[in-house]
């Protein structure tokens, strides 16, 4: 295999704050609550190698989100590091495409600007040939390119996801980090989204952290795949491994639970429980209070991600069981 | 037997500067006692709109300009509004997306039950507090006691879905009309609040109606499904047959932009375009300009007709099994 693109070790991000050295002092003596702190992310390892796509999946509050903005450079991570080990030669190596197509645009300006800014500033392209280079950003991305001096308002969602996607591919990134890029969109234009993520890939060699929800779409379109719940990661391997023998109760869980054309009038037997709050996450391993595999020592011993022999690894002390 | 609810020729619009705008046309389509329709389409299609206008909840400019809405084969849009507040929660429920907006934050849960009982019930305090406990035990909320004294942005997004399908079904009503109730929801908690409504809807024998633009959600719940498309529905029938075998391109289409399980990479089969504005409607079938099998035969906006047994396809060149858009 070649070298990784991006190596993540040990990335961890914390929010809220153990606040002055009053209020420090005031909880000493017991006259605060303690302090709130958030672990939004603990403890994620992973290597991008080039032109895969790898699938982040999880439930809401589990950190995927604030992974995807650690690694795109938007969030300071608190813990551990985001390395590229070939950074040379590109002016924004990584950009983001956003979930909402109607927030990510700026409403006052053009298209054309939208598009055309970045690569002007970073001599991409020079001020004379910058709308040629919009319009074959635009071209590339499926929208016609007479559009150019239009603003967001005048387009459709699915339209101004692609407006966002040339916006990112016009600092030509090597790598995109998608964060829940199609949720937003009607099934049909989903559907054109995701081709043209996979087209993007084929033609320039792109490589995705494709962080969403929908277990359908990230079985479609990554390679490999990287399950978070409560800030961790609890399981990552090859997309067939995942998705035919999942190691992790949770990830059996989140599988079982998708809605499927061809299961009709199902009987669903979900599994139990909240999302516990991440203020507070349970003892031990997070996810016991849901799962039917826990045993005693699972509400004492948080288990650590360990190979699993077959490219895989998972975050549970009765994973052997599972496979 | 007369279905629960019946919709003849429904037609609502709404008065723009720029005309008249027809959201919903021609829309007919019935809910038996126990059954579970499934109404699916994209956005704009019409879909929510066909809840509301039911419920009689369109607002102007908007109205209902044609056609019957028929109750237990009563027709309940020349009512009264005294008449139709009696209907409503009593007779026809409703659920929705986002149960954030739909309680009330200010209140705590116990006087927003209390609130939909009494409107319709006269009950003693001991009575109200009874049914409420009863009502949060039934949809599955631990520890109701505690529950009935918070308000709605203490409970998690999944318990506050429950709470709405507990005030949704306190008075036992014919029909239930949920629109997009798991949207919002994440996956294990969308599994566990489809269990629930199946559960509770068989039971007893409460007709529903899922609104959804997810299909997915729609082939595991639902015993018949009514695809819309821009304001008319363009396929109804038995769940397994439209799916198994989708007769109208667009069914087709849909069907084929959701990614299947267990064929990875490769690509989507999509539709292209996008679904017209209302405002700027195709003369003819409305899906002709995104249509491979497009004629000339379709400048002329085809008919609801019967395709089959017990289906209805609004297409002139139909998709016989199996067959590719």
């Amino acid at each position: 295999m070649s070298d990784p693109v991006l190596s993540v070790r040990g990335l961890g991000r914390r929010f809220g704050s153990e606040g002055d050295f009053v209020a420090r002092g005031l909880r000493k003596l017991g006259l605060a609550p303690p302090a709130s702190v958030v672990q939004a992310v603990e403890d994620v390892s992973f290597d991008l190698y080039p032109g895969e796509v790898l699938g982040v999946v999880g439930e809401s509050g589990c950190g995927k989100s604030t992974l995807g903005r650690m690694v795109a450079g938007l969030l300071e991570p608190t813990s551990g590091t985001v390395t590229r080990p070939d950074a040379e030669g590109r002016a924004l190596p990584m950009q983001m495409i956003f979930q909402d197509p109607f927030s990510s645009l700026n409403p006052r300006k053009r298209v054309k600007a939208l598009i055309g800014e970045a690569p002007r500033v970073h001599r991409l392209t020079s001020p004379s040939e910058v709308e040629a280079y919009v319009a074959d950003m635009m071209d590339r991305c499926g929208i016609d390119p007479s559009y150019a001096t239009r603003f967001p308002h005048a387009f459709s969602g699915g339209q101004r996801q692609r407006v966002g996607i040339a916006r990112a591919l016009a600092v030509k990134p090597e790598i995109l980090v998608c964060d829940e890029a199609v949720s937003a969109l009607d099934v049909s234009i989903q559907a054109q989204i995701v081709n043209l993520f996979m087209d993007l890939r084929d033609e320039l060699g792109l490589t995705y952290l494709f962080i969403s929800h929908d277990l359908g779409i990230i079985e479609h379109i990554s390679d490999r795949v990287l399950v978070m719940y409560l800030g961790r990661a609890v399981e990552t391997g090859p997309v067939d491994r995942i998705f035919d023998a999942p190691a992790h109760p949770y990830t059996r869980a989140l599988i079982d639970g998708v809605p499927r054309l061809d299961r009709r009038r199902a009987i669903y037997s979900p599994i139990k429980g909240d999302i516990p709050s991440p203020v507070d996450p349970p003892p031990g391993c997070a996810f016991h209070p849901r799962c039917p595999l826990a045993t005693e020592i699972c509400r004492v011993e948080r288990p650590v991600l360990r190979d699993m022999g077959d490219g895989r690894q998972a975050a549970c002390h009765h994973a052997e069981s599972q496979i | 037997m007369t279905p629960v609810l019946e919709l003849r020729d429904l037609q609502t619009s709404f008065e723009m500067p720029e005309g008249t705008v027809h959201a919903l046309r021609e829309l007919s389509l019935s809910v038996s006692r126990g059954e579970i329709l499934g109404l699916v389409g994209e956005s704009g299609s019409g879909k929510s709109l066909t809840g509301f206008s039911i419920n009689r909840l369109i607002s102007p400019p908007g109205r209902v300009t044609k056609g019957e809405v028929r109750l237990h084969g009563r027709d309940i849009l020349p009512l009264p509004d005294s008449e139709m507040r009696k209907l409503r929660g009593r007779k026809i429920a409703m659920i929705f997306q986002d149960p954030m907006m739909t309680l009330n934050p200010v209140l705590r849960i116990e006087t927003q039950i209390r609130d939909v009982l009494l409107a319709h019930e006269k009950l003693s305090k001991s009575e109200v507090r009874a049914r409420a406990l009863a009502a949060l035990d039934e949809v599955g909320i631990p520890a109701p006691e505690e529950r009935l004294r918070v308000y709605p942005h203490q409970l998690s997004g999944g318990m506050r879905q429950r709470v709405a399908i507990a005030i949704a079904l306190l008075h036992k009503p014919d029909l239930v009309i949920a629109d997009e109730p798991t949207t919002a929801l994440d996956v294990t908690i969308q599994g566990q609040i489809l269990a629930l409504v199946q559960r509770l809807c068989r039971d007893r024998g409460t007709a529903l109606i899922w609104i959804s633009h997810d299909l997915a959600v729609v082939a595991g719940l639902a015993d018949r499904i009514a695809v819309m498309y821009a304001g008319r529905i363009v396929e109804e029938g038995p769940i397994d047959d439209i799916l198994d075998a989708p007769a109208h391109p667009y069914t087709r289409g849909l069907i084929d932009s959701v990614p299947v399980p267990g064929q990875r990479g490769g690509r989507l089969r999509q539709i292209p375009g996008r679904m017209p504005a209302l405002t700027d409607l195709p003369t003819g079938c409305a899906f002709a300009p995104r249509c491979a099998r497009a004629t000339e035969n379709c400048a002329e906006v085809p008919q609801l007709m019967p395709f089959g047994e017990d289906r209805k396809v609004r297409c002139v060149h139909p998709l016989a099994a199996g067959e590719a858009a």
